[in-house]
């Protein structure tokens, strides 16, 4: 096993160590509290109010609109993740050409919003 | 120890994959998905390309799941389409014998030349090895040389991807919302 | 502070900035430019002042028309860019030129269109600008990366705008039949491009030329005929074809102009670069896929054109199988010295098709204007009230059926001759099937004919039709552009003559 995949060991040991706490809490919790449901308390909760409709009911289509752009600026991290490591390197031609891109994306979101779909009502 | 990482990581994606096709409700087939996609990036991580596995799980397993998860909601998984229903009824024995004859293909071609792949693979170079940065520099130096317009002609792409979602989403013509101030 | 900030500015020694040659890239940064203009004027200009948009549009296009012709007069031979990746030669110019000028021609077709349907329009003409930007960049592509960008993006605008009419239900499905196979076929390019990659190590089609050769490993044939079928989707080769009817019934009428014509021929300007400068040696994989699709493709659109009712059903499944008769060609295209033949004729046929393919579509959206059907036999008696019409469409008819002297006789003569003068029997057995291909097509395309000239009008309504100037003027040009291809094929001929694209065989 190479030193490099030794590290990410670390994210085994993590991922056991949240599984055996989360799990630890929710037996314990079981074995000391009564049980004794009414058709309340099996409600699911809904930030205090009574939940309407099913819960796999259709969302709205702003939503998506919401997470595709969400998607497109993380795509976009994707790209300016490398060049911001190697900054000095590529110098005035690698900031120009990350100027252009970024200035198209955020055309983008001027697009969007002139379109009034970052409005919620 | 490099054998048992691919197994266990091949395993996800392949239960993943047949979860995404098996499912009956479409949530938990973009949920198997998930696991199809950090396989994959457990993957990457056991080829040293770690970046490409941050960007795998930041990227596909996160942004990209969740918009599969709101275009399923958006049409609504309460309105099960009647699956009993076929039009041609041919086709989903059909595709089965495909796909499955694809795969044989596949893999008996990359079986009958595994000697010519082995001899061409240079594997990992030693810099990347020994550097874990090292594979980051390689794609910015990539995108800064070689495929410097394809990344810049990418940016416009996106910009495509938000004009056609807002036009396709919008609800007709002539509806504007009134300009915001 | 200022210093920390002027040190950014330093360049590292280990890397040279790429050089770049802004006159190979003017047209391309034209068409980008455009899209951002217009995107601009869309966004802030009022509701009175949008008409300016297609105009816009048209000047964009006529200019990276201009450095299109720059380079071509320019006597530096083959521009290389970026390694080889992005190569501006006269085959790459030559395609440039005919997917701006079609694109120049769909504005034409789409603006009126586009008025009197309730569309959105600045979005429209962001879609097919960006489409066009993909189209001229896959003319130059030249390594995976390059393609698969330039392929999502001149696809991407186009299932766009295949949904065009938001409400009609055959438009949307046109759309998402469209997107659903484009993607499939994407899917299955990647992987067969990641197969190359990975035999090759490299995304240079150049250098996979060189790995794609000699024993052929057997990954090497499943990565080419992915690759291969990939964009047998984009070119609707049979039996990839059959999103193609209903996609081009459901969309709007310029874009199924837009798709059939400009669209189509991206897809052959790739399956060439690819097929010419990647798979050079490796002709005994591809030539017999080929030789299959071409015969496929003629004999099924041409059975199929036949019984359909639909004017632009009956125009789709005639595309279909005059791709049948772009790709003949290629499936003799590594015997001996034939490659500069073949790719003549391909590049001849997509002038030609071009052409007389949008001036077929200027048609259809001028008589349907008035018709209001999309149905053959509304097209009875054309000639009793709009004998323009009528003349204009039977050339184009003539010239889809490869009656001389018009210039799609000029494209199937130039196929014909590359198929023979190669020599082998598989090449004389493919002529034949195109020889009775020929013939069926008059079928349908005589049919048309006979409509126009000898049937009576369906309703009895012989009122003028009304040709809106922009239509006119698309007519006007494919009308000169058929019938000068035909007359002079010279100047065509000329426009094929494409050594250095070739240059990868025999050596």
């Amino acid at each position: 096993m190479s030193e490099f995949l030794r590290s990410y060991l670390v994210v085994v040991w993590f991922g056991l160590a949240a599984f055996l706490v989360g799990s630890l809490l929710l037996g314990i919790s079981a074995l000391l509290r009564p049980n004794n449901p009414t058709s309340e308390k099996l409600l699911s909760y809904e930030s205090g109010v009574d939940p309407v409709g099913d819960g796999w009911s259709q969302s709205q289509i702003r939503y998506y609109v919401f997470a595709l752009l969400f998607v497109i600026f993380d795509v976009e991290a994707v790209f300016i993740f490398p060049w911001a490591t190697q900054l000095e390197r590529y110098g005035g031609f690698g900031l120009v050409e990350m100027a252009v891109f970024v200035a198209v994306l955020v055309l983008g979101l001027v697009y969007a919003w002139r379109k009034g779909v970052l409005r919620w009502v | 120890m490099g054998l048992f990482v691919f197994v266990c990581a091949a395993a996800m994606v392949l239960v993943g994959a047949v979860g995404v096709v098996t499912r009956n409700n479409p949530v938990h087939a973009a949920l198997s998905l998930v696991l199809t996609l950090f396989g994959i990036a457990v993957l990457f991580v056991a080829n040293n390309a770690h970046f490409l596995a941050a960007v795998q799980v930041i990227v596909y397993a996160g942004a990209i799941v969740v918009l599969f998860l709101f275009v399923i909601m958006l049409l609504g998984v309460d309105q099960a389409e009647d699956l009993s229903l076929e039009p041609l009824t041919v086709q989903r024995p059909l595709a089965l014998v495909v796909s499955i004859g694809v795969t044989g293909v596949i893999i008996a071609a990359v079986l009958k030349s595994q000697d010519a792949l082995f001899a061409r693979g240079t594997g990992i170079d030693s810099a990347t090895l020994q550097d874990a940065d090292a594979n980051i520099r390689q794609l910015s130096r990539s995108i800064f040389t070689d495929y410097v317009f394809a990344f810049e002609v990418t940016s416009v792409l996106l910009l495509i991807a938000v004009v056609g979602t807002v036009v396709m989403s919008r609800r007709q013509h002539g509806q504007h919302v009134e300009e915001s101030v | 502070m200022f210093a920390a900030l002027f040190s950014v500015f330093v360049t590292a020694a280990d890397w040279v900035s790429p050089s770049i040659d802004y006159h190979a890239l003017a047209p391309e940064i034209i068409l980008a430019g455009g899209v951002v203009v217009v995107l601009l004027l869309d966004l802030f200009t009022s509701e009175n002042n949008k008409w300016m948009l297609g105009p816009v549009t048209s000047f964009t296009l006529l200019g990276s028309f201009i450095p299109i012709l720059t380079l071509a007069l320019s006597d530096s031979g083959t521009r290389s860019l970026f390694d080889g990746r992005y190569v501006v030669d006269n085959f790459s110019l030559t395609m440039k030129g005919l997917f701006v000028l079609a694109g120049y021609l769909v504005v034409l077709l789409s603006s009126d269109y586009l008025r009197e349907g309730d569309f959105y329009e600045g979005e429209y003409w962001i879609l097919m600008l960006s489409s066009l930007l993909g189209m001229v960049m896959m003319a130059s592509s030249r390594d995976l990366v390059s393609i698969f960008v330039s392929l999502e993006f001149l696809s991407i605008p186009a299932y766009m705008m295949a949904a065009w009419r938001k409400r009609d239900l055959r438009s949307n499905e046109a759309g998402v039949k469209y997107f659903l196979l484009g993607v499939f076929a994407s899917a299955l390019m990647l992987y067969g491009m990641s197969l190359l990659y990975g035999i090759s190590n490299s995304t240079l089609l150049t250098d996979i030329g060189k790995y794609v050769s000699g024993e052929m490993s057997a990954v090497r044939a499943v990565a080419i005929l992915f690759v291969v079928v990939g964009f047998a989707f984009k070119i609707s080769a049979v039996p990839f074809h059959t999103w193609a009817p209903d996609t081009y019934e459901g969309a709007p009428t310029p874009v199924t102009a837009f798709l059939s014509v400009a669209s189509k021929a991206a897809g052959f300007v790739a399956l060439l670069t690819v097929v010419y400068v990647g798979f050079p040696n490796a002709s005994e994989v591809w030539q017999p896929v080929f030789w299959i699709f071409a015969a496929l493709t003629m004999t099924v659109g041409n059975v199929m054109a036949l019984r359909q009712t639909n004017i632009v059903r009956m125009l789709a499944y005639s595309s279909i199988s005059q791709g049948g008769f772009i790709l003949m060609p290629l499936a003799i295209a590594g015997e001996g010295d034939s490659a500069g033949a073949a790719l003549r004729a391909v590049v001849t046929y997509l002038l030609v098709y071009a052409a007389t393919n949008l001036g077929v579509f200027a048609v259809v959206i001028a008589v349907s204007h008035k018709t209001r059907s999309g149905a053959i036999s509304s097209y009875g008696g054309l000639f009793s009230y709009a004998p323009g019409l009528a003349i204009v469409m039977t050339i184009f008819m003539a010239s889809l059926a490869g009656i001389p002297p018009l210039g799609g006789w000029i494209g199937k003569f130039g196929s014909f001759q590359a198929l023979v003068s190669a020599g082998t029997t598989w090449g004389y057995a493919l002529a034949v099937i195109g020889a009775v291909n020929t013939v069926i097509a008059f079928g349908y395309y005589g049919n048309v004919m006979r409509e126009m000239w000898m049937r009576p009008v369906p309703d009895g309504d012989t009122t003028h039709v009304v040709v809106p100037s922009a239509i006119t003027v698309a007519l006007g040009l494919t009308t000169f552009a058929t019938l000068l291809m035909g007359i002079l094929p010279g100047l065509v001929l000329h426009f094929g003559d494409l050594a250095n694209l070739a240059g990868a065989f025999g050596g």
